[in-house]
């Protein structure tokens, strides 16, 4: 397919392109209860062209582009007719002019893993293995279950000399554990490894059935009021999520934040825990193809560098570093423990937990919580946290423990005061 | 003017075919789902122009389907010949069948009956005034120029306004031994957002627009941008809402955000098959006030969601969910209603020819009252008017709320004091805010602009709305 398409855009005199062909291939399984309801595998091969067009107006230099989606169903001709409505509608792209990512030809890349060597479905087989290894409780259960098991290959190339490839292994699926002891309740959990980590999955479902069991034990919601709240799990990652949007260039250039490299991203000294984040690199380049690698983002609440695309770094006048697709942050120097040593609200599980980049609001419906009011204890369930994190980070603690998550690795759980909850 | 044929699909069919009765010599049951299909997004904003195709929504693709006397599996490939049928039956009978032969302890394959497979032919296109293809990309883009530069003229205070809209044009062909279905399909939705800072926030305001048709669209967009606009510089002055229960009415989209998130997926059957759905033990029952009638399908309106089948060969319904109140019916997907013995609804939808068909909502609404919205406002005399939804989060098992608005206009002795609170969450028990409505417009309005996901994945076009209704809701 490749050879077609560079003959296309040769034929349609397209000077400045991208390429990226991907290869994918899964084994997927999906169960209910103790029942394999369907088996599905794929294999399917499709290429993004986009298409470049230099231009001026008015004494300005554009460059726009326009991507376009192939297959191998397509013909040269048809090929060429889509470059070239696609080379047509790139000239009325006015972006401000940026040279394309400029690399060379590479090895492809393995990404190492320990799937590797092991056809999809003895991966999927596998985890399915795990998955249910815990499932041995008649009131707590699971009740349904998917996996994906994936191997895709990517391969990059552009007219100015990127030419890179990598092939990765991934397994990932949700499972929703039931809970009759009591009321009838459930909780969904997603997973993704890059690696066997089948009895990290084990763990996780584990993890979920004990809090599944408390969800089936509370009955009302907290009062309505303010909370020194926890959160905790892949809430955290979610927490963290607006400082790694708002450091981003396409934020910062449309001026839609106003960070800037060496700014307090926390709002100012006399903070309690100070924000430490790395963006985590979780393949070996980004569809630009610029490589990638571990960045410092944010260090003792100040602004270590802008992240991005090679466009907008361009902009800005910053080198490109890629689109991430992880971020880690240190442990704190409390124990969960401690953290917990007076009045909190900790929520473990909401219906959809947002932060909201722009405004900087955070919250969501409360599916289980647990409320200590100094003397005990209590599962709740229902109302809402509605918090800001502009108030919040004045006030963040970071437990000592940490958590892996699915593209995040950080503290287990992140306290703050004054958090506003709406409840009964 | 009706949507075309696909050319490719027409040229394939052949191939298609001997595909199929090669699977059907190897299995009681085969079928094979068929797409080809364009989408385009466009965007303009201050910095940043784009076009491009829609990698989800684009792309020409197979899916397989087979049954061996006892379940179901699928094949999905993009690359076929008349050379590579032996490949693809190979795979799916050497690479994908065995799949199930190494379970965990105690896990067994389910046992399902084999698909009836009544008889039908059809071929039937939507239609549109405005083909967005011959329209072009050219005047696309002039268009969304001029609305994104109004809305960053409307006053200094606006930051930026992206204008933007998108389009799919499929058709899909389905074959089994006696079905042979094609149907060709074009909708377009779009929006507009505006941004205004207030220190280191940045407010803005969306509204979305749809239709099952083409390029026509852009007009509404356009005659909109001064509403949009002026809503976000409303927003500066907003503060949050002090939690409490409130008496509330509910614009249409508001109206849909509650009925496609908090109930609409609690009446999905796959959940009733999982019992993961508090719905299944209310059918019959009453779960709304009894002003309440709540539809489904892709029959049931002509918006972004309507279709003449689904993608597994079932046609189109319009389904009646709620009946006055009552709980009458869920809507399902073809392996979810054998499981459960009931009728497929025509609601069995994929993300598109890679992934697996699930029980799906389509354009999913309450049908209008007798009431006149000014006489509902009036009749409040302390509440709110809940505008622009922004996320809902659905709960089939416990019916709990989760939806997020945008803009609480505060209504005082049956008048809108012009105060305005924001950000907004509704929580609470699904049948408790649906029987306390009290009151529901005469008018009824759908609106598509956007996905919606089967928990965090699986994005299939929806329209949803209604009228506004009157209703006593939690707010956060």
């Amino acid at each position: 397919m490749t050879e077609r398409i560079l003959s296309a855009l040769e034929k349609c005199g397209i000077a400045d392109y991208q390429i990226v062909l991907t290869q994918e291939e899964s084994a997927e399984l999906f169960f209910i209860k103790k029942e394999l309801d369907m088996q599905r595998c794929k294999k399917v091969r499709t290429a993004n062209v986009s298409v470049y067009r230099v231009f001026e107006e008015g004494g300005k230099r554009f460059r726009g582009v326009s991507s376009v989606r192939v297959q191998d169903s397509q013909t040269v001709p048809e090929m060429e007719k889509l470059f070239a409505d696609a080379f047509y509608a790139a000239g009325f792209v006015k972006n401000a002019y940026y040279d394309l990512y400029a690399g060379a030809k590479e090895e492809m890349v393995e990404v190492e893993s320990t799937l590797s060597g092991k056809t999809l479905a003895q991966v999927a087989q596998g985890f399915a293995q795990a998955l249910f290894a815990e499932d041995v409780q008649e009131e707590v259960f699971l009740n349904s279950a998917e996996i994906f098991a994936r191997c895709y290959t990517i391969h990059i190339m552009n007219s100015r000399g990127v030419d890179v490839s990598y092939r990765k292994n991934r397994v990932q699926g949700e499972f929703v554990v039931q809970c009759v002891d009591g009321q009838d309740v459930e909780t969904y959990q997603d997973f993704a490894y890059n690696d066997w980590n089948a009895d990290a999955l084990r763990e996780k479902v584990r993890n979920t059935m004990e809090l599944t069991r408390a969800r089936a034990k509370a009955t009302t919601a907290p009062a309505a009021g303010e909370y020194r709240l926890i959160l905790s799990g892949g809430y955290v990652d979610e927490f963290f999520s607006y400082y790694v949007r708002r450091a981003a260039s396409s934020m910062i250039y449309p001026k839609y934040s106003s960070f800037s490299v060496g700014c307090d991203v926390q709002g100012g000294e006399g903070r309690k825990d100070r924000v430490n984040l790395t963006m985590k690199a979780t393949v070996p380049f980004s569809d630009e193809g610029i490589p990638m690698k571990d960045h410092e983002l944010v260090k003792d609440g100040k602004l270590q560098m802008i992240h991005g695309g090679n466009r907008f770094a361009q902009y800005l006048g910053i080198e490109p570093t890629g689109v991430f697709g992880g971020y880690k942050a240190p442990a704190g120097e409390v124990s969960l423990g401690e953290m917990k040593s007076q009045p909190y609200l900790e929520v473990v599980n909401f219906s959809d937990f947002q932060m909201d980049p722009f405004t900087g609001h955070f919250g969501g419906e409360i599916r289980l919580a647990f409320l200590y009011d100094g003397e005990k204890v209590v599962p709740v369930t229902g109302g809402s946290v509605n918090g800001n994190i502009f108030e919040a980070q004045k006030n963040l603690v970071f437990s000592k423990e940490l958590q892996v998550e699915k593209n995040f690795e950080g503290p287990k759980a992140v306290a703050m005061d004054g958090v506003s909850v709406a409840g009964i | 003017m009706k949507v075309k044929q696909s050319e490719y699909l027409k040229e394939i069919k052949p191939v298609l075919v001997k595909l199929r009765d090669r699977l059907l010599a190897e299995f009681p049951y085969a079928s094979l789902l068929a797409q080809d299909s364009t989408a385009k997004n466009y965007s303009v904003s201050k910095t940043s122009t784009s076009v491009q195709m829609d990698g989800r929504l684009t792309g020409r693709g197979f899916v397989a389907k087979v049954y061996d006397g006892t379940s179901y599996a699928e094949y999905s490939f993009n690359e076929l010949s008349e050379e590579k049928i032996e490949e693809i039956v190979t795979a799916v009978k050497g690479g994908l069948m065995p799949m199930s032969g190494h379970l965990p302890e105690g896990v067994k394959k389910s046992s399902y009956a084999m698909i009836a497979d009544e008889p039908l032919v059809f071929a039937d296109s939507t239609e549109y005034e405005l083909d967005p293809e011959e329209y072009g990309d050219e005047k696309i883009i002039e268009q969304l120029t001029k609305f994104s530069g109004a809305g960053r003229a409307y006053n200094e205070k606006i930051l930026d306004c992206r204008a933007f809209c998108s389009y799919q044009k499929y058709s899909k062909l389905f074959l089994s031994r006696n079905r042979d279905m094609e149907q060709n399909v074009l909708w377009m939705c779009g929006g507009l957002t505006t941004m205004a800072t207030r220190g280191e926030e940045v407010k803005d305001s969306y509204k979305g627009f749809s239709v099952l048709g083409g390029a026509e669209l852009l007009k509404e967009i356009g005659e909109n941008v001064s509403k949009v606009a002026q809503t976000t510089l409303d927003l500066l002055s907003s503060e949050p809402i002090p939690p409490g229960e409130y008496e509330c009415i509910c614009e249409p989209g508001v109206t849909g955000m509650i009925v496609h998130e908090a109930f609409g997926h609690g009446v999905e059957m796959d959940m009733f098959v999982k019992n993961r759905a508090l719905a299944k033990q209310y059918v019959g029952k009453p779960v709304a006030s009894d002003l309440v009638n709540m539809h489904d399908g892709a029959g049931a309106a002509k918006e972004v969601a309507s279709y003449f089948f689904d993608d597994e060969g079932v046609p189109a319904h319009d389904t009646l969910i709620i009946d006055h109140g009552i709980l009458k019916a869920g809507i399902s997907d073809a392996q979810s209603a054998m499981h459960l013995g009931t009728e497929p609804t025509g609601n069995g939808r994929r993300e598109n020819y890679e992934r697996k068909a699930y029980t799906r909502m389509t354009n999913t609404y309450f049908e209008a009252g007798n009431d006149k919205v000014e006489d509902m406002i009036a009749s409040i005399s302390y509440g709110f008017l809940l505008q622009n939804a922004s996320s809902g989060m659905e709960d089939p098992k416990n019916w709990g709320i989760q939806c997020m608005v945008d803009i609480a206009r505060e209504i005082k002795d049956g008048k809108l004091t012009g105060k305005i609170y924001s950000p907004i969450v509704l929580t609470g028990y699904v049948p408790d805010l649906l029987k306390s409505i009290s009151m529901i417009s005469d008018t009824c309005e759908l609106g598509g602009s956007g996905f919606c996901g089967k928990g965090y994945k699986e994005w299939v076009k929806v329209s949803d709305g209604g009228p506004y209704i009157k209703a006593r809701i939690r707010l956060g």
